[in-house]
């Protein structure tokens, strides 16, 4: 069905790698829109391979820029050099930029992108967007950047949403295997692979392509079916966290339509090429909401219902699970038990098996903005320095060793060769923010916290867990009823196992009655032994507690000693104890509350000053 | 409004769609000569509104983007050696001096990401935009615009400390149009782009001469501000000392911005409205003086306390 030219492109990028539809559609519609295009895939799953057939097969001239840890602004870019002129009683030393070779391809490979150090990357992704270095226009038409899936367990950074939302396409790709895809699998053992793909185009036809459908007409109904998929995806994936910016969907988008609707062979852009909105989101929106995709674009297609306010109605399915959340239980207030009965176990991390969560995407998204305000809240303030290689020039230091000179003042360097500078150069000294500090996570999992509560419990600790492995924090997970389960790695509480507990988070566990003494109390010794500033609890409950010290005074005296921040979230319909706010009022804390809204969704906000 | 100034808004209008507060901010920096700091997401067209008014405005004009890597020299201009022989002994004496480009030979700048500027170069730069003078050389910089990405776990800059956000009189948060949920926005937007009527690069025409601004920041100093709108202004800043507790731990209300700073501001908003006389309306600029000064959740209650205090 599509026109000749992209039919051969197609087969060109058939010829070297098996499946990977999405992937191959968002590198033509890439090419035909020149726009950008990324693809992040696991290892082996072809991305590199797909990336360099694309620019094989356009006919267009290419380069391929690696990228790792060290990557720097130089080699991006293109070198640094140092221009010298004499002039009278000295000379001028002029710091000039030569054009790397990338500078003259139309489509550029940036292979394993996040490899780089994240800020290394702001000009060179500033020159792809804008196609022009300094004053010098690039002919670049599509760069492809291909990246390694986010692993919280490594080091490395993922790349950031600026530089994700330079890249208009975008797509997540998974291996054959990992997607069960065994039918496609058993064909690849069949076939011999091209190792480069064939040439199908041209630089005049690839042009030519282009014009065409930037030529195409988007008129109102394209349009309308466009505003409505975005503001769909926006309500979808909560808006705080999808990346739909302006840029993206206003600028890009009806270009990528364009090109979807010229694939098609179509004379104009129907509402229909609001699916090509698919080959875009990638990492825009998150992955709990890739299965609904199609089904929230053919409902903006569809356009039925279509008013500012038909939120619910849009999804109707969120209404099935929207039963009122059970009350805390039955509320025997005062019933304080000793606290010689509330235990506290070491259960080991791995010992549990972790229970394939079954997915809620309805009220997924919404736990972001908690997420979101907590990130913010860990940063402000807390930059805590420590000398490291790939963080932020900070202040100059005298230089140790010879090969810090690439990191030396270029001036002071080139007196040094020159031997004019007994004293050596001055180097960066790089610092990056601290990566540390501790959090424990303590998660109410008594009787009252079933179905939507314990499953936002869990995206409430998985959240957490995100945010804590980006700073590389140290995790303890606790969960609690009348008694509290540590999950310890190696018998030690707080440990950086991220993905074992995200596992354990997606559990659903209701039973017992609420207590918070034993947790608070299992965590707070912990972090006893701990110092730095970075200390964090987030309690996550749903009820008052009934076993234990309710006002646990004894814990709040010793957060407060320890200088430990205790957040509160409070999850459910009731009255939020007011025990919850005072700790974390007491502890500098964030204090967050979560209840159903109407169509079954969490609506999650910050607790203010009560008056 | 002056006939250049409202031209230069013109220009934005025509090149931009919605982002009211951002563009009338623009302008007032560029009136009353203050630095302003706009802070928001990717795409959200902060570089591309800070980059129209500075062209616009047919000043010299100077683009940096911010990065890890950002060396002062690239900021300030290139290093000059001078080698003096030594007088009476063997060697040389190495003298480093700079000479001007950059920011220090620019009329408006724009700095883009600053937050991801790394330590060494942004203390210097900030120094710079505060004194307008380098070393001991007045700099012609009239109006410094920043851009920053939010504050938030998934962007790796760093928080400018609050000393150095004081250098910005006025500060901004911007949001997309299509994420803040304004769907008549956000339609324009796309019926924009759908038509194929946007310029990517825009070489805008300079609609605004550099005597009209002259003119205008000389005008300010004769708009009279009356009594009744000096009392709003100390009353607004009595109530949020005293009813919301902000001091010097958790704010910056410092002297020179909020009884210098913005007496020239609310003249700036009037002389932008055309009028002779400051009204108590124009404290609403206040709003965009206290974005990162006060904490958030006071900065929410703001324009309902301007609001109150005006009425």
């Amino acid at each position: 069905m599509a026109i000749p030219e992209l039919e051969r492109l197609r087969a060109a990028l058939d010829a070297v790698l098996h499946g990977q539809d999405d992937a191959k559609q968002a590198l033509i519609l890439a090419l035909v829109a020149r726009e950008h295009a990324y693809l992040e895939g696991p290892p082996g799953s072809g991305k590199s391979a797909l990336a360099r057939a694309v620019a094989e097969a356009s006919g267009a001239r290419s380069a391929e820029l690696a990228f790792h840890r060290d990557a720097s602004a130089a080699e991006l870019l293109g070198e640094l050099r140092l221009r010298r002129e004499r002039r009278a009683g000295g000379e001028r030393i002029a710091i000039e930029r030569a054009l790397a070779a990338s500078a003259e391809a139309e489509v550029l490979v940036l292979d394993d992108l996040s490899r780089a150090p994240g800020e290394a990357l702001a000009g060179l992704l500033r020159a792809l967007a804008e196609r022009r270095l300094g004053e010098h226009v690039l002919p670049l038409e599509t760069a492809v950047a291909t990246s390694g899936p986010p692993d919280l367990e490594s080091s490395a950074d993922p790349l950031e949403p600026t530089q994700l939302d330079r890249f208009a396409l975008q797509v997540r790709m998974r291996g054959l295997v990992g997607a069960r895809r065994f039918g496609i699998a058993r064909a690849l053992l069949d076939r011999e692979l091209a190792a480069e793909a064939p040439r199908a185009l041209d630089t005049e036809m690839r042009h030519a392509l282009q014009r065409r459908a930037a030529a195409l007409a988007l008129e109102p109904p394209a349009r309308a079916a466009l505003l409505r998929a975005v503001e769909r995806l926006a309500r979808a994936a909560g808006s705080e966290t999808a990346l739909l910016s302006d840029r993206s969907f206003a600028r890009a988008a009806p270009a990528v339509l364009r090109a979807h609707a010229l694939w098609r062979g179509a004379s104009r852009v129907a509402p229909e090429d609001v699916r090509a909105l698919r080959y875009m989101l990638g990492r825009r929106v998150p992955e709990a909401l890739e299965p609904e995709l199609d089904a929230i674009l053919d409902e903006a297609i569809a356009g039925a219902g279509d008013a500012p306010g038909a939120a619910g109605g849009a999804r109707p399915a969120a209404a099935d699970r929207t039963g009122a959340p059970p009350a805390p239980g039955g509320a025997p207030s005062a019933a304080t038990v000793p606290v010689e009965s509330l235990e506290t176990r070491l259960a080991p991390l791995d010992a549990v098996a972790p229970l394939a969560s079954a997915r809620g995407g309805d009220d997924s998204a919404s736990v972001d903005a908690l997420v979101a305000a907590f990130a913010g809240r860990l940063e402000r303030g807390a930059v805590q320095p420590g000398e490291d290689e790939g963080g932020s020039p900070r202040a100059f230091r005298r230089m140790r060793r010879l090969d810090e000179i690439h990191d030396a003042d270029p001036v002071e360097a080139l007196l040094l060769v020159e031997g004019r500078s007994p004293g050596g150069a001055r180097v960066y000294r790089r610092e990056r923010r601290n990566a540390g500090g501790s959090i424990a996570l303590l998660r109410d999992v008594s009787a009252s916290m079933e179905g939507r509560l314990a499953r936002w419990a869990g995206e409430v600790v998985a959240g957490l867990v995100r945010v804590g492995a980006r700073r590389r924090m140290r995790l303890g997970y606790v969960e609690f009823n009348h008694e509290a389960d540590c999950f310890a790695a190696g018998g030690a509480f707080f440990h950086r196992r991220y993905r074992r507990v995200l596992a354990l988070a997606a559990r659903r566990r209701a039973d017992g009655r609420t207590n918070y003494e034993a947790p608070l109390r299992a965590a707070l010794s912990e972090l006893r032994h701990s110092a730095g500033r970075d200390r964090h609890i987030v309690l996550v409950s749903d009820g008052v507690p009934v076993l234990g010290d309710p006002a646990v005074r004894s814990e709040r005296a010793l957060a407060r000693q320890l200088g430990v921040k205790v957040h509160t979230v409070f999850l459910g319909a009731g009255e939020c104890p007011a025990v919850l706010d005072e700790i974390s009022r007491e502890t500098h804390g964030l204090r967050f509350e979560a209840r159903p809204g109407p169509g079954g969704r969490l609506v999650l906000r910050e607790r203010g000053e009560r008056r | 409004m002056k006939h250049g100034l409202s031209r230069l808004r013109e220009l934005l209008d025509r090149h931009v769609v919605g982002h009211d507060d951002a563009k009338q901010a623009l302008l007032l920096a560029l009136v009353c000569r203050e630095h302003i700091y706009l802070e928001g997401p990717p795409g959200s067209a902060k570089t591309r509104m800070a980059e129209l008014a500075a062209r616009g405005a047919s000043l010299g004009f100077f683009f940096y983007q911010m990065h890890r890597d950002t060396r002062l020299s690239e900021l300030v201009g290139d290093v000059v050696l001078e080698r003096r022989p030594l007088a009476g002994a063997e060697g040389e004496r190495i003298h480093q001096a700079i000479e001007p480009g950059g920011i220090l030979t620019a009329e408006v700048c724009v700095l883009d990401d600053i937050s991801r500027a790394p330590g060494e170069a942004l203390n210097v730069l900030l120094r710079v935009l505060n004194e307008r003078k380098f070393g001991e050389r007045s700099i012609p910089l009239l109006t410094a615009i920043a851009t920053s990405n939010p504050l938030r776990d998934e962007y790796y800059n760093e928080p400018l400390d609050p000393a150095n956000l004081d250098r910005f009189a006025l500060q901004l948060r911007v949001s997309g149009l299509i994420q803040s949920g304004d769907r008549a926005q956000a339609r324009a937007l796309i019926d924009r782009f759908a038509e194929g009527s946007v310029v990517e690069q825009p070489e805008p025409e300079p609609v605004l001469a550099r005597a009209e601004l002259d003119a205008a920041f000389a005008g300010l100093a004769r708009l009279t501000v009356p009594a009744g709108v000096k009392d709003a202004l100390i009353e607004f800043l009595r109530r949020l000392s005293v009813d919301y507790d902000c001091n010097e731990t958790n704010s910056l209300l410092t002297d020179r911005s909020f009884l210098v700073k913005a007496v020239k501001l609310v003249r700036g908003r009037a002389l932008l409205a055309g009028r002779e006389r400051v009204e108590r309306g124009d404290l609403s600029v206040l709003e965009q003086m206290t974005t990162f000064r006060v904490p958030e959740e006071v900065h929410a209650k703001v324009p309902a306390l301007i609001e109150e205090i005006v009425a």
